[in-house]
């Protein structure tokens, strides 16, 4: 990312993706990467010992969980304790995010944050409590809107972001969107998880199985519409390891949340004037981990067509397509706002 | 092209500045906007006033002793697993922590203060004994009892009003039912009742709300469901096809995916064998009659002998009572997403 003048070269200027289940960073610098969003407390002193760390982060804090008070802290919920505990999860993860990115000493740091649009509900002020301690200004911003202006779709366009918990969804028409641009359903890549995990379990009752190996074999596999290969996988049934095909399976959980996205992207693509309604239609993108779905473009373009031409595609890089935008957003920000805050 | 370059640079512009002013008072820098709804807040102004509105929710909510403690009660429901000592804690540690990931409880969010009435419907009752199991417990009594508990437990937030279709073992018809909970002016409505799989021996947890469905097994159910009216399917069917996906059907698959979610997922963990059969349509007509956004849940199986013992312990149906309050008490605070 190129900075337009000299002054704010001495900056380093940050876009930062919260997410439910992963969060990334985007710096001024070129450097960007990204962490599962957990965070994890030694649970006592023994455990610290063995660890020999105060906190951890991401998969190595998911690895040690048995040992870890365990936090997702941007998921509707918290695990044990309260929301002071939650909100150190989220300072916590961002200290670590912005050390991610290497800031010179003494470095300004300018930061955009995406939240999931449904924390603009939530508690915006302790998003920001929490970032402000590691940047100089910050400003927090709806997740969807971040992806749309990393996009340069300003106008005319449709944002499906596909997530762990909520597919959120914002049209973009050349103003900033509004209550009636963006809805939130629930149904989106747990849900996939839920639903994978209940075929699997009718199907293979003898089998062993956990909620995260789904998510493993959904990652890897995931698909909708026609597939050119059957899906095989490897599961112990009483301890021994023995080949699954799970390909109807995976479809018919991947499948599961469509009929709720096309509903909903009609519903409020057809609030719009006719016009209007055709030119959205051709601008229809699909973001988030969801996006990685194999066919989900070409599942959702179909359905959409009995209503006239469309055009659905996805995003090139879901991880970073949040943290991206809000980057964008941080270098073309006059350095005038940044100062007020 | 120049003109269409100058209008995308002045687009960014304004949304840039529409940000750092959200942001602004979101941090108290500038004098809020006035809230009022008049016509000429369309646009960047409504957006800003919706943006502050939901941005006092959130806070008030923060300070809102009443929703820690429903974090408190949820959380408990959570570690509250091993009770009694009646049944052995069969589910692996990684199996545990990863359910418990999935089973987020609500943190802080609201989409409103105001005093929610959710009335809750136990099936069955009176004449009706509904489902009877092989030790001869009988759907009537098991709902009723559920129903109570989970009443007990919503009023303990001291923020919802619950009411009950019947609180005795009487009778009640269909219509007098959707009468009563039409009447009662609620938000929305729970119909508790218990499964009977004959042929099959197996635990299962799902839930309806209203629909069209071309399942066998489901029009079967929804057919013994619906014997307590005087009508028959076929003089909704023309209804049943035209109802298209109102506000009321769209809450009420939110309402069933978050009661599911929550009575699977933590009812796992107290008997591995339990099967999640999901969120699913059904033409039951007491769903169709209510104004309300309405499920109905078949929260066990009385067909399976086993699961018919645990029924019979008050401690296994505590635990229902207490995983349908989760869902409920989730769906209440994020389950719309616009209202
Ligand atoms: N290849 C994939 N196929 C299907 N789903 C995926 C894939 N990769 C990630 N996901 C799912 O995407 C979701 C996470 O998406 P993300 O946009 O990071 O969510 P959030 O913003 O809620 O953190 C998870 O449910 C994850 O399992
Ligand atoms: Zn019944």
């Amino acid at each position: 990312m190129k900075q337009q003048t000299g002054k704010k070269d001495s900056a380093l200027y940050v876009g930062i993706d919260l997410g439910t289940s992963r969060s990334a960073i985007s710096a001024s610098n070129d450097i960007k990467d990204w962490v599962e969003s957990y965070v994890g407390w030694p649970k006592d002193f023994i455990a610290a010992k063995v660890l020999g760390k105060d906190v951890l982060f991401g998969s190595e804090a998911l690895e040690n969980r048995l040992s870890l008070e365990l936090y997702r802290p941007l998921e509707r919920g918290v695990i044990k304790e309260g929301i002071e505990r939650n909100e150190e999860a989220v300072r916590e993860l961002i200290r670590y995010m912005i050390g991610l990115v290497k800031p010179q000493p003494e470095q300004k740091i300018y930061a955009i944050v995406g939240v999931p649009a449904d924390t603009l509900k939530i508690n915006k002020l302790a998003i920001r409590k929490a970032v402000s301690e590691y940047v100089n200004s910050l400003m927090v911003v709806s997740e969807p809107f971040s992806v749309a202006y990393g996009l340069n779709l300003l106008n005319n366009a449709l944002i499906i972001d596909l997530g762990a918990g909520t597919v959120d969804f914002c049209i973009m028409h050349g103003s900033i969107p509004d209550e009636n641009d963006q809805k939130t359903i629930l149904t989106a890549g747990d849900y996939v998880d839920e639903q994978l995990y209940s075929y699997m379990s009718e199907k293979y009752p003898d089998s062993t199985f956990n909620l995260n190996m789904i998510r493993q074999f959904k990652e890897r596999y995931s698909f909708v519409g026609d597939t050119e290969e059957a899906i095989h996988v490897e599961i112990p049934v009483n301890g021994r390891p023995v080949m699954h095909d799970i390909t109807n399976e995976i479809r018919r959980a991947c499948e599961s949340i469509l009929p709720a996205i096309i509903d909903t992207t009609s519903e409020m693509i057809a609030r719009f004037d006719p016009e209007f309604q055709a030119k959205i239609k051709r601008n229809i993108v699909v973001a988030g981990g969801g996006s990685l779905i194999r066919g989900i473009a070409q599942y959702i373009s179909n359905a959409l067509k009995e209503y006239g031409p469309c055009n659905v595609r996805c995003v090139e890089e879901p991880l970073y397509a949040g943290s991206d935008g809000a980057l964008k957003l941080a270098a073309d920000m006059p350095e005038k706002y940044w100062e007020e805050l | 092209m120049m003109k269409l370059l100058r209008r995308e640079t002045q687009l960014r512009q304004t949304l840039l500045k529409a940000l750092y002013d959200e942001n602004l008072r979101v941090i108290g820098k500038k004098p809020a906007t006035k809230a009022s709804r008049f016509p000429f807040l369309k646009g960047r102004l409504l957006f800003l006033y919706v943006m502050l509105l939901l941005f006092s929710f959130g806070y008030t909510d923060y300070l809102n002793p009443l929703v820690s403690s429903n974090d408190a009660v949820i959380n408990a429901t959570i570690q509250h697993r091993n009770y009694a000592g009646d049944y052995p804690d069969e589910i692996f540690p990684s199996d545990y922590s990863s359910l418990l990931n999935e089973t987020a409880v609500p943190l802080k969010r609201v989409f409103g203060l105001e005093v929610k009435t959710i009335i809750i419907d136990a099936g069955h009752g009176g004449d009706d004994p509904g489902a009877i199991g092989t030790l001869g417990t009988m759907e009537k009594n098991i709902t009723l009892d559920i129903a109570q508990r989970l009443k007990e437990r919503l009023e303990e937030h001291m923020r919802y009003n619950v009411l009950m279709t019947r609180e005795k073992d009487k009778s009640l018809s269909l219509k007098r039912r959707i009468e009563i909970a039409n009447s009662s002016k609620a938000d929305i409505f729970i119909s508790i009742h218990v499964n009977y799989l004959p042929a099959k021996p197996i635990d299962i947890i799902e839930t309806y709300y209203f629909g069209p469905s071309s399942d066998e097994n489901t029009l079967r159910l929804a057919a013994k469901e619906n014997e307590g009216s005087r009508y028959s399917l076929s003089d909704y069917n023309e209804v049943i096809q035209k109802i298209g996906n109102t506000l009321k059907l769209q809450e009420s698959r939110v309402l069933a995916a978050q009661i599911q979610k929550n009575l699977f997922l933590h009812m796992k963990t107290l008997n591995k064998n339990v099967l999640d059969f999901g969120v699913k349509r059904a033409p039951f007509l007491v769903l169709l009659g209510v104004d309300m956004p309405g499920i109905l849940v078949e929260v066990a199986c009385l067909s399976n002998k086993e699961e018919e013992y645990k029924l019979n312990n008050p401690n296994y149906r505590e635990d229902i009572a207490r995983y349908l309050e989760a869902g409920i008490i989730q769906y209440l605070l994020n389950g719309r997403s616009n209202s």
